[in-house]
């Protein structure tokens, strides 16, 4: 049967419904998490490279480490995040006497990700406008050997105002996004480990609530 | 043997015999009445005044006031027990043809206190009798002057001041390569040295230079002159005492209101010169710990002419709680930079604005309202799927 990402947009339900009538394949949901890595490769991008200005003066060469590093780990991440978030729910399911291979849990969490793709487009749209925005302390070659001088000019960068702006923005998108993506594990994960609907939704909500909680109270005491 | 001693007392005798009438031989009544036509032309001393023990020259030049007849000399000395006589005679035999001068150059040393003195000139002609000159030359031992003729009324410490000196000749003669030497341990002075060069009896010549002491100390103020060749000093002391200058600019800060916008603290207030001169280039910034952010990192007020005031704002980020070091600096008429500090204190309670917690909360607000709906959603959809 034919199935669309507006099916799995519009009614997970039924997507997923049919989806476990055939056999697990996790091609498509790796492309869907392929893509949201690649998104959010090129966010860590413009994100290290703020970071990597800043600690450009320290030692010559370091800005392209840094930038080079958000940019692969971020790509790694939101692979092993796939997979951690498979396992979780995973984990959580047993409780309620779910049964199901695991290839199938990955299989519903990667479709589940495909509202994180919008949500990371967004993101980097919203960092493209407000980044250029942000002024970037200046550090020299001997503040490596002041922590506090480094740690002044973190704070620094992230207490500008665009910074501060983009932060916020950003939190509240993938929040938003991520609350989307619970929606669609819920059933995921009702289908693919055999749940009731109720069930299904604590094993998703409780984690992901929870990060959602946690991000807000990251955002009142940066 | 008394024959050999006899022969060789005969012989001598007839020497002495023979050279006097040989001497004798060429003093006629015209050679004498033609040396009487030789005199001294000039007589200059170089210097002209000395001090006592200077050393230098006396050029003696001898004319031969005789058109048609040459004169020849023996022998030319210079003599006098205070300016004595450095060097030799000339005890070789020249001559000095119809009208023309020579000169004969004695090196002398005035070993004598102040006074006028009248050494000799003698000079001996083959064929007549000596030529005396008694020659005039004084010892005086008055120095240059050297005067203080402007100073600031007080110094102030890293302030750059000009002080203008006077340097006066009150000698007979002139005097050479004057210069002025200003030195002094903690002082910067521009120009250190001031070359004035030649500086005439009578005359005198100002300088100006500027010192920035960077402590109390004591200004040492030299010239240095050659009276001839001798090298002379006069020295003056100028004591650097730092006081308060009573017209200097006086930026004061008030008004002082601290508030937090976004993590980014803003400090504004009012600067005001108290004093009775104006600054010029107030700058307001924050020091260490605080880290200067924009958009004012450094606030430039700009000139404040006295009794002027205006406002100023600077942006910066720290800790909450901490003292903030407040820097004022400005510069004087004479580009002197004058800094000052006032500490502010950032006390997390009164500096944060209600703008600051309206920005942190609401995004958070908003995502607490969107997770309550969700999650209420989803329950309120449990219930109604489980009825």
């Amino acid at each position: 049967m034919k199935r669309s990402f507006a099916d799995l947009i519009v009614t997970p339900n039924v997507f997923f419904q049919q989806l476990m009538v055939e056999k697990e394949n996790i091609r498509m949901p790796g492309l869907i998490v392929l893509a949201a890595g690649i998104i959010a490769a090129a966010y860590a991008y413009l994100i290290g490279g703020l970071t990597a200005k800043l600690m450009a003066g320290i030692l010559p060469g370091l800005e392209t480490i840094i930038t080079l590093t958000s940019v692969i780990g971020a790509f790694i991440a939101t692979f092993i995040i796939w997979i951690l978030a498979s396992g979780l729910f995973y984990a959580f399911s047993f409780a309620f006497g779910g049964k199901g291979q695991f290839n199938r849990m990955l299989e519903a969490v990667g479709y589940g990700y495909l509202p994180q793709v919008f949500g990371t487009i967004i993101n980097l749209i919203v960092a493209s406008v407000f980044l250029p925005r942000v002024i970037i302390p200046n550090l020299a070659a001997a503040s490596a050997q002041d922590p506090q001088v480094m740690l002044d000019a973190t704070k620094a960068l992230m207490h500008d105002p665009a910074m501060m702006s983009l932060t916020q923005i950003t939190s509240f998108v993938s929040i938003v996004f991520l609350l989307w993506s619970a929606n669609i594990w819920i059933f995921g994960v009702k289908y693919s480990r055999g749940l009731s609907l109720r069930d299904a939704a604590i094993c998703v909500l409780i984690p992901a609530v929870g990060y959602s909680l946690y991000s807000m109270y990251v955002l009142t005491v940066i | 043997m008394k024959n050999n001693v006899f022969n060789a007392s005969i012989c001598l005798c007839l020497l002495v015999i023979s050279m006097t009438v040989a001497a004798n031989a060429y003093t006629t009544p015209e050679s004498i009445v033609a040396s009487g036509k030789v005199y001294v032309s000039q007589v200059t001393y170089d210097p002209a005044v000395f001090f006592t023990d200077d050393t230098g020259t006396v050029t003696i030049d001898v004319t031969n006031g005789n058109s048609n007849q040459s004169i020849v000399l023996n022998h030319a000395t210079f003599s006098d027990n205070n300016i004595r006589r450095m060097s030799g005679t000339y005890d070789t035999s020249a001559n000095i043809g119809p009208l023309q001068t020579r000169s004969f150059v004695f090196s002398v040393a005035a070993r004598a206190s102040e006074g006028t003195y009248y050494p000799t000139f003698s000079l001996s002609f083959r064929d007549a009798d000596s030529l005396w000159e008694r020659t005039m030359v004084q010892v005086d031992n008055t120095p240059l002057e050297l005067t203080v003729q402007n100073k600031p009324d007080t110094f102030t410490q890293g302030s750059k001041d000009t002080i203008s000196v006077t340097v006066a000749n009150p000698r007979k003669n002139d005097v050479k390569n004057v210069k002025v030497e200003v030195s002094g341990t903690g002082i910067t002075a521009t120009p250190s040295t001031i070359f004035i060069g030649k500086l005439a009896s009578g005359a005198s010549n100002s300088v100006n230079f500027t010192v920035t002491p960077a402590q109390e100390t004591t200004l040492d103020l030299a010239v240095k002159y050659n009276n001839g060749d001798n090298i002379h000093t006069v020295t003056t002391d100028l004591p650097i005492v730092f006081g308060i200058d009573k017209k200097q600019a006086n930026p004061v800060i008030s008004n002082v209101q601290v508030k937090s916008e976004a993590g980014i603290y803003h400090i504004t207030g009012d600067v005001t010169n108290a004093g009775l001169e104006p600054a010029n280039s107030v700058i307001v910034t924050t020091l260490s710990p605080a880290v200067p952010h924009d958009p004012y990192k450094t606030y430039v007020v700009g000139a404040l002419k006295p009794d002027d005031f205006a406002s100023f704002e600077v942006t910066f980020s720290a800790d909450n709680g901490s003292t903030i070091p407040l820097q004022l600096s400005f510069k004087d008429t004479d580009g002197n930079v004058f800094t000052s500090v006032q500490d502010v204190k950032v006390a997390p309670g009164a500096t944060s604005s209600q703008k600051n917690g309206d920005t942190n909360l609401l995004p958070v607000i908003a995502g607490l309202i969107i997770v309550g709906i969700f999650v209420g959603g989803w329950v309120l959809y449990l219930r109604r799927n489980k009825k």
